[in-house]
């Protein structure tokens, strides 16, 4: 890895693709060498971020994300922009390995000049994925990528993430896959700004039909969103490249009226916000359990907790106050 | 029938010789999930219906012929083709005369795919792993002073089977021989594609109208040709056990007679004319039953549409022995191996068979290497009398014991995959081929472990490396081929060319039979890309979903102390490095054996490895950016079909132009040991042929990658 913050910063601003990839890989770096080159090489590029349209797409195994990511992606570079596609592969717990196969149904996009297509493993780490996606998406913008698509699996604790970095979160359905909410939890539901049904083709296209409008209904029974838009389910095909231009036009509608009101600024700074915070609070609970006092004092005050031999509300003061009183005492 | 009355004497014999271990300690656990057990006796044929069946009888587990080989033993026939047709054409000239009687024709992966020589996308391809067939002239040179109403011809196609097809009609009519005395066999098998190989050109809907329209058209005009020979071979090539490979070759034939009747034909029209291709292995009496067994279930399946012909219930197959089953390792084995394999084929009752050559672990067959094949069969067939009696293990315990768990294991699968709606439905929800690769995973896992032996690779290594002849192919093969399809699209009359391939895109959007409309554009001089391109205007060119699965292959290992060890490495690294190795599995050329690249990648992946996974045919070009774009240390390319000397060096350089000079190379799969040093000169790090432990490579390429660093 190349040390000079110069070589990440130039080659992001030209475009160079294995600079591009370099600053991703230093940004997924765990090693604390490349993060503090990291914060350098990022408020260097800062100036040129911000202008792209963050689509974060969601969807059970099996929906068809990455198909249907080939196709908007193809339409889009047809359109003339520039797309970049960010996916997170889970890792194995067990041997911390894993197999980031997105690209292989994302032939073309995969090839194409226009394209950049990164495949990140989503490491051990809770919190990872979004600390490495967040910072990758503004890299990518910074290389003028316009248009920053984050594909996540539609299980777990991602896609929470993803939607508290994106401007549009798209959650993928498939046709009458149960009457349920497609073991998609409720609360993701809440955080789509569309849905789409895809595989709305053959002889499925009946069906599609039909769990479009199961969701139109469900949605229309939630409480209306304070940013005034009212999420509309759509349906498609990827293998049909139909209802992909409509969706796209959702986007830039959606686009268009946060635009005008505000909100997509709003939106922004908030997430902002929340990511800040996250920070902050990630990094004081890194730093407080690694202090060797808070260590060599964390299992005995547990066992007493434990024993009832003291209170939680005593126990956590007594923690506590290992830095409280060494702060109070620099500033008197 | 009750208990053998001296069973139990026998038991306590028994025990004695074990040192009074339990006698069930010596049962066996065989990959299809059968226990086979120390003895077999009268009672375990109670309630098997067909032990006493006659052969050329339904239910034919004994055979399909009454007499079968006492009167005429099976054809022996090689498969084979490289290089160009005039070259293959005077290959299989010298065969004939030296005793084989039926030619069977391997086409390069250019032609399987549809594109013609000069296309970018095959550079490497070219006469490597077979004929390239551009033109009707091509196919005319390649039967060069070959009697086409006399010899039975045997083409493995099916993604360009339209055009093939075509253009060996159009040869045999310049021949001037009657299309309704062609005798043979067209593989016509796309399903299969899908699920291994993936020599396929058009998505399965489209694909599934072109076999059917072949089907038709042969009915009508060649009623002496076997009109597809559903192919399971592939599928164990891949990995699957004696019941996968069944039960998804039986279900595919299934979805082959529902697609014909839905076509409007006849059941005994079409059905006598369907043959079947089996894999055989090492696995000896597993595979006998197996041939047994699947003749029993396809009579006992077709039942269901009430044919009048038993021919239309009569299961015909040609087999070929393992290819897989082959090592680099002291390849003298192979001989012996494929010999064992010849055997079982024979007792199991194929129609025709072809044996490989020891030295196709690592590459084309020699002139040598092809006779000894040949020679294999000759001598089971005329010095070993095995031919004198019909279905010897006819009433076997065993044999018909396993014969019948094999009937119900398969018919389990079978029932899963209608289930689901057919094969066609199950390929597209990607079932058949997770089985497949998860078979494939736990066998790689148990030869690493030396779990199952296979000697000179994981028991009884040899220090010395064998030295074996390699036919190499010449690169002007391509050169040369280009200029003669050049010279043929000059002399044709084009406008009579643009209308043939007008009318066939229209026949492909409206109706009609492709074939005929085919056969008209091949005359004229079409090429196989013209005729493949006119219809992918209508039907698109298929792109697979990759899935891959994990955890299968360390799930398999119960020692797992070589796996410990290398995730300790993998750890040490990222460690030291901030990530984990990050490896790109990727695959170049029109070579679609994805086999390897899928065990390597689950395995890795099982060892601490972040796997990235390339589309299937690659450009160099587009490996390189996926490599620069993902900042991989490693790629990994799979090699199965000798384009390597080719697409490597060229990965390599585009790999220095797109700046990943710093990306470590290393190359898997079919590569003879004499092209190492090229390949090393070239900047490849490490080459890992056939038979290569996975564990081993990974900790050699651990070894690369610290060295590298």
């Amino acid at each position: 890895m190349p040390e000079d913050a110069a070589y990440y910063i130039e080659g992001v601003r030209a475009g160079n693709r294995k600079a591009i990839s370099k600053t991703i890989t230093l940004i997924e770096s765990a090693l604390s060498g490349h993060q503090e080159l990291v914060y350098t090489v990022l408020d260097s590029l800062l100036p040129y971020t911000g202008n792209a349209v963050r689509l974060g797409i969601t969807g059970v195994p099996g929906v068809g994300k990455s198909t249907f990511i080939e196709t908007l992606g193809m339409r889009l570079i047809e359109k003339g922009h520039r797309v970049a596609i960010l996916a997170v592969d889970p890792s194995s717990a067990k041997s911390g390995g894993s197999i980031l196969g997105d690209k292989t149904r994302m032939e073309k996009l995969a090839a194409h000049e226009q394209a950049f297509v990164r495949p990140s493993p989503s490491g051990g780490a809770l919190g990872g994925v979004a600390r490495k996606t967040r910072e990758t998406m503004t890299v990518l913008e910074a290389a003028d990528y316009d248009v920053v698509m984050v594909e996540t699996v539609g299980v777990g604790q991602s896609e929470f993430s993803v939607a508290s970095m994106v401007d549009f979160f798209l959650v993928l359905l498939i046709a009458g896959a149960g009457d349920e909410l497609q073991g998609i939890k409720r609360g993701i539901i809440e955080l789509a700004d569309a849905m789409a049904v895809n595989k709305a083709d053959g002889e499925n296209a009946v069906r599609a039909e039909k769990t479009r409008k199961d969701y139109e209904n469900a949605l229309h029974l939630m409480a209306p969103r304070s940013d005034g838009w009212q999420p509309p389910v759509l349906a498609c095909s990827a293998l049909e490249m139909t209802g992909i231009d409509e969706i796209w036009d959702t986007v830039l509608a959606h686009r268009r009226k946060m635009e005008a009101s505000g909100e997509l600024f709003r939106k922004r700074s908030r997430q902002a916000r929340d990511w800040f915070d996250f920070l902050v609070e990630e990094g004081l609970k890194e730093w407080f359990y690694g202090l060797s006092e808070v260590k060599s004092l964390l299992p005995d005050l547990t066992r007493r907790l434990e024993l009832g031999d003291t209170t939680a509300m005593a126990a956590a003061r007594q923690l506590l106050e290992l830095v409280t009183h060494e702060y109070e005492r620099k500033q008197t | 029938m009750a208990e053998h009355p001296e069973k139990p004497r026998w038991i306590d014999l028994a025990r004695k010789e074990l040192k009074d271990k339990p006698v069930e300690s010596l049962e066996k656990q065989t990959p299809e999930g059968i226990t086979t057990h120390p003895l077999y006796t009268a009672e375990n044929l109670e309630g098997i219906d067909f032990v006493n069946s006659l052969p050329g009888i339904s239910p034919f587990v004994r055979g399909p012929r009454a007499t079968m080989y006492t009167v005429r033993p099976w054809t022996i026939r090689q498969y084979a083709g490289f290089s160009t047709a005039r070259e293959s054409n005077e290959f299989y000239k010298r065969n004939l005369a030296a005793g084989q009687k039926g030619l069977s024709v391997a086409f390069d992966l250019a032609t399987h795919r549809g594109y013609d020589s000069d296309h970018p996308r095959v550079i490497g391809d070219v006469g490597k792993a077979g004929v390239p067939v551009d033109t009707v002239e091509d196919m005319k040179i390649l039967f060069d002073e070959i009697p086409l109403d006399k010899m039975t011809v045997s083409m493995t196609m099916n993604g360009a089977v339209l055009p093939v097809m075509a253009a060996y009609i159009v040869a045999a009519e310049e021949q001037g021989v009657d299309q309704e005395k062609l005798a043979g066999t067209i593989q016509n098998d796309i399903l299969k594609e899908y699920l291994t190989r993936n020599t396929y050109i058009y998505p399965p809907d489209p694909s599934m109208r072109i076999v059917s329209d072949i089907i038709g058209y042969c009915s009508k005009h060649m009623p002496k040709f076997n009109t597809v020979s559903i192919s399971g071979y592939h599928m164990m090539e891949a990995g699957a056990d004696s019941v996968l490979q069944t039960a998804f070759t039986l279900a595919d034939g299934l979805e082959y007679v529902r697609a014909a009747l839905n076509a409007g034909l006849e059941i005994d029209a079409f059905a006598p004319r369907l043959s079947f291709f089996f894999g055989v292995g090492m696995n000896f009496f597993m595979e006998i039953a197996m041939l047994r067994a699947a003749r029993y279930l396809w009579a006992d399946l077709m039942d269901q549409f009430n044919p009048q012909d038993p021919r239309s219930k009569m299961l015909r197959t040609h087999v070929q022995t393992s290819g897989w089953s082959l090592t680099q390792q002291d390849p003298y084995n192979n001989i012996i191996r494929t010999t064992l394999e010849c055997l079982a084929a024979v007792l199991g009752g194929t129609q025709s068979l072809h044996t490989n050559a020891f030295d196709e672990a690592v590459s084309l067959p020699t002139d040598v290497s092809a006779r000894i094949a040949r020679n294999t069969q000759l001598i089971v067939q005329e010095e070993s009398r095995v031919t004198n009696t019909v279905d010897p293990l006819g009433g076997s315990y065993y044999v018909e014991w396993l014969t019948d768990q094999i009937v119900k294991e398969v018919r389990k699968v079978i029932n899963e995959v209608e289930e689901m709606g057919g094969m066609a439905k199950a390929i597209v929800e990607g079932m058949p081929k997770m089985r497949i690769e998860e078979a494939a995973a736990r066998r790689q896992a148990r030869i690493d472990q030396g779990i199952d032996p296979v000697i000179g690779v994981n028991k009884y290594p040899v220090e010395e490396e064998t030295e074996v002849d390699v036919r190499e192919i010449s690169d002007s093969v391509r050169d040369e081929q280009i200029n003669w399809v050049n010279r043929i699209r000059e002399e044709r009359d084009d406008a009579e060319v643009r209308r043939c391939l007008e009318a066939l895109t229209q026949c492909a959007e409206s109706g009609g039979n492709l074939l005929e409309a085919c056969i008209k554009a091949i005359r004229a001089r079409a090429t196989v890309g013209d005729v493949t391109e006119a219809m992918e205007k209508v039907f698109g060119r298929y792109v697979a979903t990759t899935q891959c699965i994990s955890g299968v292959y360390a799930g398999e290992y119960q020692d797992d102390e070589i796996i410990k060890t290398i995730r300790k490495r993998v750890d040490d690294f990222a460690e030291k490095h901030g990530r984990r190795p990050r490896i790109l599995l990727t695959k170049m050329g029109q070579d679609g054996h994805d086999r390897g690249v899928k065990v390597v990648a689950t395995a890795y992946a099982d060892l601490g490895f972040d796997v990235d996974l390339s589309p299937m045919f690659q450009t160099p070009a587009e490996a390189a950016k996926m490599a620069v774009e993902n900042d991989v240390h490693v790629v990994g390319v799979s090699s199965l079909a000798g384009a390597h000397k080719i697409l490597v060096p060229q990965m390599i350089e585009e790999l220095k132009k797109q700046g990943g000079e710093d990306v470590l190379v290393v190359v898997g799969g079919i590569v003879p040991p004499v092209d190492y040093d090229f390949l090393y000169n070239a900047g490849v790090a490490k080459v890992f042929g056939p038979g290569s432990m996975v564990t081993d490579s990974a900790n050699q390429v651990l070894n690369a990658l610290e060295q590298n660093a």
